[in-house]
């Protein structure tokens, strides 16, 4: 019977990655457009944040205001070391993840301590003050004025340098963060996050070693956070403090929210949803311009809307609405 | 021989000793109960004991082992699991999942283990089977599927009893498993006590219950105001003036009851 379901429940997201898989592969031939693909871009960034945030916070139960400070993190550490140093990409986009990794380590710290708004605040004290180290180390991250002619991404001699090119490359790293998050969840390390999140005095009785958990979790998402953050650089080929700001974490986990916790899927979809919309004049046509700056003026209130909404109808977020869609399924099937 | 040997354990809250100077020992395959009014400091000893709570004074052995400064989950991992009086349940999570994430405990799997794989590791199938047969254990595995919020009181002590198990303990604490239980569910915790000692665990339980008590402890120890008042086996604790005074209040004076 458990093997049964075991399989199961193993096999629906894998099937979930590959259609995800196909679509991704299918835009470029659909359209060559370059706003489109440059939209995605964000997106795959996005998506990839997400998926970190989701273990974190979604499944381990331990928040983070200080998400955007991760990928700016990674941003400037890869920019720095190949725009600068002449670096390799790969070096830098590996230097980016460590980094960002070890700032996880930091972040973890408070964790073992604090819980709730207290965690929430340390947090967001974190992306403050990486916000004024961004602005402020002007040698390396160029201030105010951000950091511009940032070379597009090198593979082992290979110039990714196309906006399909920019495109696969991000999304590639996107499935593939997806497909290790979720083999994580659905193995030992994500059945302890959800203990630690239920009880963290019950998942201390099953001998679950709940400092270590947060350190590696912690750890994990920050370093995908700052991968973000390479690709991000590189593929953009512009960065600036104001895109790693306090602002731009709160959206994260509003992001998380909407999408529910505990699921990957819902904040998958929801970092997909919410990202295009403010660029939704990319795959919606004859949306005016009025429209667009409309809905890039509301951008922030539009997010709010979204989370009260969900807090108030669908506590449980996207993820629940498609865990009640299976269930559903499920007994028709049955029935 | 002695498995668990407690010495002068003490811990005290600004003003009050909750547990003062208490101990005792556990001989192994045996089950002892602590006893005691309201107070009396049982929790806070199984806190002390367990790793949820530093101790002012005093030392635990386990196995030849000291516990004390030791985490709560490394004492578990070391063989000694515990239950909550207030049960802490995965209440989102149904029965299986509750018992399955403490039999991980036997199983390998990191992060970067559990990330780079394309089909389930073998300890992922015997976990699951261990959650079945350990369900089935504490007779409760008609629960599989229910989530823990949903299922009786009778059955949540018994899932976390069955949790505990999963951590494949020898030596178990158990705080009240029989507060709130009917009589046939108080029947169906002393067999399950009984077929868990017979599996070579040895058992500590606190408990209310005196029936519960007197049938299974072979040794009692009873605590009052903190401090240890009397040891021994059953008839003669029931017997026992310190005991009854405690219980019974300043009524029993030189005179008798």
């Amino acid at each position: 019977m458990s093997g049964v379901k075991g399989s199961r429940t193993l096999m629906t997201p894998h099937l979930a990655l590959i259609a995800a898989a196909v679509a991704v592969a299918a835009v470029p031939l659909l359209t060559p457009d370059r706003y489109v693909l440059k939209v995605l871009v964000y997106v795959g960034v996005n998506v990839i944040v997400i998926a970190g945030l989701a273990l974190l916070f979604g499944h381990a139960g331990q928040i983070s205001m200080g998400h955007a400070a991760f990928v700016g993190i990674g941003a400037y550490t890869s920019a720095y070391l190949v725009k600068t140093l002449g670096a390799p990409w790969l070096v830098g986009a590996i230097a980016a993840t460590m980094l960002a990794a070890a700032g996880g380590l930091v972040l973890a710290l408070p964790a073992l301590r604090l819980r709730g708004h207290y965690l929430a605040m340390a947090t967001l004290g974190f992306n403050e003050i990486m916000y004024v180290v961004f602005r402020e180390a002007r040698a390396v991250t160029g201030g105010n004025d951000g950091l511009g002619g940032i070379p597009y991404p090198e593979v082992a001699g290979l110039r990714i340098d196309t906006p399909v090119g920019v495109y696969l490359l991000v999304w590639g790293v996107a499935l593939l963060t997806l497909l290790l998050v979720t083999n994580i969840l659905r193995s030992r390390p994500g059945r302890a996050m959800r203990a630690l999140h239920a009880t963290e005095n019950g998942a201390l009785a099953c001998g679950i070693d709940t400092v270590g958990l947060k350190i590696r979790t912690f750890a994990l998402s920050a370093a995908l956070a700052g991968l973000a953050g390479a690709l991000y650089a590189h593929g953009v080929g512009f960065i600036s403090p104001t895109t790693f700001g306090l602002d731009q974490s709160v959206i994260y986990v509003a992001i998380v929210v909407v999408g529910g916790a505990g699921s990957l899927a819902g904040p998958v979809l929801a970092a997909v949803a919410l990202t295009l919309l403010p660029y939704a004049d990319a795959l919606v046509p004859g949306l005016t311009k009025e429209t667009i700056a409309v809905m890039q003026d509301w951008e922030a209130d539009i997010y709010g809307l979204a989370m009260i909404a969900v807090v108030i109808f669908a506590p449980a977020g996207i993820g629940g609405l498609l865990r009640r869609a299976s269930a559903r399924r499920a007994g028709e099937v049955r029935g | 021989m002695i498995f668990l040997s407690v010495r002068g354990l003490t811990r005290r809250f600004g003003g009050l000793t909750a547990v003062d100077a208490v101990s005792f020992d556990v001989h192994e395959g045996s089950i002892k109960a602590v006893i005691g009014p309201n107070g009396a400091g049982k929790s806070t000893l199984f806190n002390l004991i367990t790793g949820f709570d530093r101790a002012d004074e005093g030392s635990v052995m386990f196995d030849g082992a000291s516990l004390v400064g030791r985490r709560p989950d490394a004492i578990v991992r070391a063989g000694l699991a515990r239950t909550f009086q207030n049960t802490e349940l995965f209440e989102d999570l149904t029965a299986l999942d509750n018992v399955r994430i403490a039999a991980d405990l036997g199983h390998p799997g990191g992060f970067l283990r559990s990330a780079i794989r394309f089909r389930l590791a073998p300890g992922e199938r015997d976990g699951a089977a261990r959650a079945v047969h350990l369900l089935r254990l504490a007779g409760i595995d008609g629960f599989a599927d229910t989530p823990a919020r949903d299922l009786p009181h009778g059955t949540r002590r018994l899932l976390e009893i069955a949790r505990a198990l999963a951590t494949a303990p020898r030596l178990m604490l158990l705080d009240e498993p029989a507060a709130g239980l009917n009589g046939a569910e108080t029947r169906t915790l002393i067999d399950a006590l009984y077929r868990i000692r017979d599996e070579g665990v040895t058992l500590v339980v606190v408990e209310h219950d005196m029936g519960l008590v007197m049938e299974v402890a072979e040794e009692i120890v009873v605590l009052d105001r903190g401090a240890k008042i009397a040891e021994g086996p059953p008839l003669l604790i029931q017997k026992d003036r310190a005991v009854i005074e405690a219980y019974l209040g300043e009524e029993c004076g030189d005179d008798g009851c």
